[in-house]
């Protein structure tokens, strides 16, 4: 469509300027007459020049000066005269005198008859070399007057071609654009490794400085005389001046951090007393406090590691913050270090709760059930629905049996996400009382709660889950499904299975039942 | 008339030109900052992140590793091995035979005593026949399946394991690559750390191995390859994930995954309908459906990116082998473009239909053809005589010093970040590649860009018309599938 508009429209273009050619050419009279008046109209014609002869008469002699006029055999012939309005005016004068003359057209200084000249001027036109002037110009005012009233305009408006010229402006624009930006990412980036060398040097250095005392401390002094170990001593080891150093405070915490993770016991305890004596506690405690979610970060980590109780009431208003990691690092700090966890904090969370969460809280969550009493039930009032699978995944995995009662108060009425989970709790605890549940489920219209059912039909499934499970595998056609069903009833009866299936001609049946009775596909 | 018409178009030519020069400087600016602000934010949250937990955690999801191997009998069995010491809780591996003529299938038998199974076999995407399903009755290969198929390329067998995966994650791997022990771990956190949106896939940096150093399955020593083009795509390979696709992971517009090393959610590759294996570009065109099937469905997503050395593979030094290499690359992005040709500029698919397909058109797909043309303009200007030293030479010097730029960005991210080149005999060689790259490698990629488009206009990669017109609609796949896939 585009291409066709395109191609009339070079097209017409094309015919109209063809037509603009013609037109001009008509406008050439045929006959000498009109001809030669043409030619005075236009006054100059390029290469074209008029001669006059005059035949030898009395008349005649007075001209030989004016024009330069040659004496010829028969007469008296002028110079060629190129600007047409003095040759009209000179035949006007031949006129009013009464003088004889003949016109000859000079073309390239040849002379050339009537038709010849014509055809000279034609190509011309046609050629668009010149154009043709149709009436007489005839200034109706002063020029000079008239242009005294016209506001001056340079013909060129920018004489510097720099600015005139659009694209070099653009290009030029281009480069000091790429050159400042370039420069400055350049200069930022080398700033940045500057710093980053001379930050990984100070780090070696500071930890070389740190190791030393810091190995007397803990193998030397008992924790007693870690905590009444004064300013002046403590100097000793840690000098004032290198512990007003951030870097060397941050070495400093590092260290401390990495030597407890490893540690056990009485260690631990040293190095949690040396943390509070060298006021490191409340550099951490400070950095709660932070705009950067970096620094937050690590203040949690610091808290949490370090067992700073005192700091929990700053951790808990992290524990719903927006940003991601203060959040987890929060409520990790909040689990670990919290005396009795009644994970109401945990409930009232807003923010959806992600498997990475999920997974840190409950090795915290598993570390600290044998040691706290955790009140799971509470996560199952979340109006947040992740806390609340996350609860039901609490129960599966701490394998809180006691728990099943509550969860069998509230299956019916949930979503179908946590319908499976607690289906899965169903399955993972053996809960048999609640296989009316799990029948429940197999009646039910959604595919995948179905084979959730089914799956835990297999483990504590009855015989009415058996019929269930028969009448939904005759009616399943998706083959996936249909291999899950029929797993689960030959886990939770062999020889139904058996007898079901042993006289069955159904293809997809027997390469299921083959799949199933495969003992290297067992848990395939 | 003519005369107008010739200066009209290489006027307009010339502001094209100039538009496209001034639109890869900010592009290519701005992909510096992007990429520079995600991997500082990556490395922060790296500081607290705790890799430990995921190997034994129950809520951890599982990982499927589908390896398709071809003619690999020299190292299946190593290649094999590595993958399944793995440290990760749950994952099983699937390595894929796809139609071998050599004795792959035999050496994995032997090795690992592989029994064929009665396992069902549900082709719920379309694949060329199975021949078996093996498994080990040793328990030391438990998590080993190995299938043995007739021969369909590499979409095809990665469709086929598919199909047989157990698990929620899917880990589409070469064979031979090498993959970091803490791979798994590292690339499920993306998936793990979920909250609003769901994410879909998550890619992963491939480093070259060419060269170096490898024990226990990683990479220990670097060094610089030898040759220039294997010099060459390190830059290149730096460029492409530390600058490239970290940016577009900032702004979630990833549109490529590397096919040698990507982590898929299952449930969502079986609802668009697997691979196609009628494209050279599979990799690129699976991720680009599935953001589609997103956009489609309404369902906020993201595609991650892990900067994370944690896969190695060897990259082709020669002339001949890395022209194959970039020429099918060049034909995947031009078919997956065209079949997907609904996204373009469409504000429906949000940033993938307003930036990301409009860019890999641009910039990608249409790069040597621009370049070739540039060329040829400069040309006609100097025959005609209309020729601007100045335009010429500030462009041509722009465009140097751009490549410069990005490329030693790309160098200096990798040294702050990772540090892995730590001689400085290799890093001068790499800064010496990175000055003369544009002019002695350059060249050569454009050619090979051009014989892809080539390739490509003369139906290379057996594509049917009816394939060209494009999906309506991502999940079309599933319904062309009957109808393109041999019997």
């Amino acid at each position: 469509m585009r291409r066709s508009l395109l191609q009339s429209f070079f097209v017409s273009f094309f015919l109209l300027q063809f037509s603009i050619v013609n037109a001009q050419e008509d406008l050439i009279p045929a006959d000498s007459a009109s001809f030669h008046s043409f030619l005075f109209l236009q006054e100059e014609i390029p290469n074209l020049s008029f001669r006059y002869f005059l035949p030898d008469t009395e008349d005649t002699a007075s001209f030989s000066k004016q024009l330069g006029w040659s004496q010829t055999d028969s007469g008296l012939v002028s110079l060629p005269i190129t600007d047409l309005a003095i040759a009209k005016v000179v035949e006007q004068n031949f006129i009013e005198m009464r003088v004889g003359y003949e016109v000859q057209y000079l073309v390239f200084s040849e002379v050339l008859s009537f038709g010849a000249t014509r055809e000279y001027v034609a190509n011309l036109v046609n050629s668009s070399e010149f154009l043709v002037r149709t009436e007489e110009v005839t200034p109706s005012e002063d020029i000079v007057s008239l242009a005294s009233y016209a506001h001056y305009t340079p013909l060129e408006k920018f004489k510097l071609r720099f600015i005139s010229d659009f694209k070099l402006l653009i290009v030029t624009i281009i480069i000091v654009f790429f050159f400042v930006v370039a420069l400055s990412m350049i200069a930022f980036m080398l700033v940045m490794k500057a710093r980053k060398n001379r930050k990984e040097h100070l780090l070696k250095e500071y930890d070389r400085l740190i190791v030393d005392p810091l190995t007397s401390l803990l193998f030397e002094k008992e924790l007693q005389e870690i905590f009444d170990l004064d300013q002046v001593s403590l100097n000793d080891y840690f000098p004032a001046s290198m512990i007003s150093k951030p870097i060397f405070r941050e070495v400093l915490i590092e260290r401390i951090i990495g030597l407890n993770k490893k540690m056990k016991g009485d260690f631990k305890e040293k190095l949690k007393a040396l943390y509070r004596k060298l006021a490191l506690d409340k550099q951490s405690i400070k950095s709660l406090t932070s705009r950067k979610w970096a620094q937050v970060a690590m203040g949690l980590v610091q808290i949490n590691e370090m067992d700073l109780v005192e700091a929990l009431p700053k951790v808990k208003a992290h524990t719903n913050s927006s940003n991601f990691h203060i959040r987890s690092l929060a409520v990790a700090t909040v689990l670990n270090l919290s005396e009795k966890v009644d994970l109401a904090f945990l409930r009232d969370q807003t923010y959806p709760l992600s498997l990475w969460q999920q997974m840190n809280y409950l090795r915290i969550i598993r570390f600290v059930s044998h040691q706290k009493k955790l009140n799971l039930e509470t996560l199952f009032q979340s109006s947040n629905p992740s806390i609340r699978i996350f609860g039901y995944r609490l129960v599966k995995t701490l394998g809180r049996v006691d728990l099943i009662e509550i969860l069998s108060t509230l299956a019916e009425n949930v979503s179908i996400v946590e319908k499976i989970e607690i289906l899965e709790i169903y399955g993972a605890l053996g809960a048999h009382m609640e296989v009316g549940f799990v029948n429940q489920c197999l009646s039910s219209e959604n595919p995948t709660l179905i084979l959730a059912a089914a799956k835990t039909a297999a483990v504590i499934g009855n015989t009415e889950s058996i019929e269930l499970l028969i009448e939904l595998i005759l009616l399943e056609t998706n083959p996936r499904n249909k291999q899950v069903l029929m797993k689960s009833l030959h886990d939770l009866d062999s020889q139904r299975f058996e007898q079901l299936f042993v006289l069955d001609e159904d293809l997809e049946m027997t390469q299921i039942k083959n799949h199933i009775l495969d003992p290297l596909l067992q848990h395939v | 008339m003519y005369n107008f018409l010739f200066f009209f178009i290489l006027e307009i030519f010339g502001w094209i030109f100039l538009a496209l020069s001034f639109s890869v400087i900010v592009i290519y600016l701005i992909l510096m900052v992007l990429s520079a602000l995600e991997m500082r934010d990556y490395l922060r949250k790296n500081r607290f992140a705790d890799y430990g937990d995921i190997i034994t955690s129950p809520i951890a999801p599982g990982v499927s590793i589908l390896a398709p191997a071809y003619n690999e009998g020299a190292n299946i069995v190593q290649n094999a091995q590595s993958l399944l010491s793995l440290h990760y809780g749950k994952f099983e591996v699937i390595l894929i035979n796809d139609g071998s003529k050599d004795d792959t299938l035999e050496k994995l038998i032997q090795f690992f005593e592989l029994e064929k199974t009665n396992y069902n076999y549900i082709p719920e995407i379309e694949t060329k026949l199975v021949r078996g399903i093996y498994r080990s009755r040793n328990m030391s290969y438990r998590r080993l399946t190995v299938i043995d198929k007739e021969n369909g390329g590499k979409a095809d067998a990665l469709n086929t394991g598919i199909n047989v995966a157990n698990l929620e994650i899917l880990a589409c791997i070469d064979v031979d690559c090498i993959l970091s022990s803490e791979s798994i771990s590292r690339m499920v956190r993306p998936f793990m750390e979920e909250t609003n949106r769901k994410v879909i896939a998550v890619g992963g940096v491939i480093g070259i191995a060419n060269n170096c150093d490898v024990q226990d399955g990683t990479v220990t020593t670097y060094r610089v390859p030898e040759s220039e083009l294997g010099r060459f795509q390190v830059i290149e390979y730096f460029r492409a994930f530390l600058m490239g696709r970290m940016a577009w992971s900032r702004v979630n517009g990833l549109m490529l995954i590397s096919g040698a090393f990507g982590f898929f959610r299952k449930d969502l590759v079986r609802a668009v309908g697997g691979y196609f294996p009628k494209t050279v570009g599979e990799d690129m065109e699976l991720i680009v459906r599935m953001r589609r099937y997103m956009e489609e469905q309404k369902i906020p997503y993201r595609v991650g990116f892990v900067p994370d050395p944690l896969c190695w593979t060897e990259v082709p030094e020669s002339d001949e082998i890395l022209s194959r290499q970039r020429n099918r690359w060049i034909r995947g992005t031009i078919e997956t473009l065209q079949l997907h040709q609904a996204l373009k500029l469409n504000p429906k698919y949000g940033l993938m239909g307003m930036i990301s397909y409009p860019f890999w058109s641009v910039f990608e797909k249409s790069a040597p053809i621009l370049e070739t043309l540039g060329v040829l303009y400069t040309l006609i200007l100097l025959m005609i005589g209309d020729f601007s030293a100045v335009y010429f030479f500030s462009l041509l010097v722009m465009m140097y010093l751009l490549s410069l730029l990005v490329s030693s960005f790309s160098v200096l991210y990798e040294q702050i970040s990772f540090n892995n080149y730590k001689d400085k005999k290799d890093l001068r060689r790499l800064i010496w590649m990175i000055i003369t790259e544009p002019f002695m490698i350059h060249p050569k990629i454009v050619l090979w860009g051009l014989q892809g488009h080539y390739d490509f206009i003369k139906g290379k990669g057996g594509w049917g018309s009816m394939i060209r017109t494009g999906f309506k609609k991502a999940e079309d796949k599933k319904n062309l599938s009957p109808q393109t896939s041999t019997p």
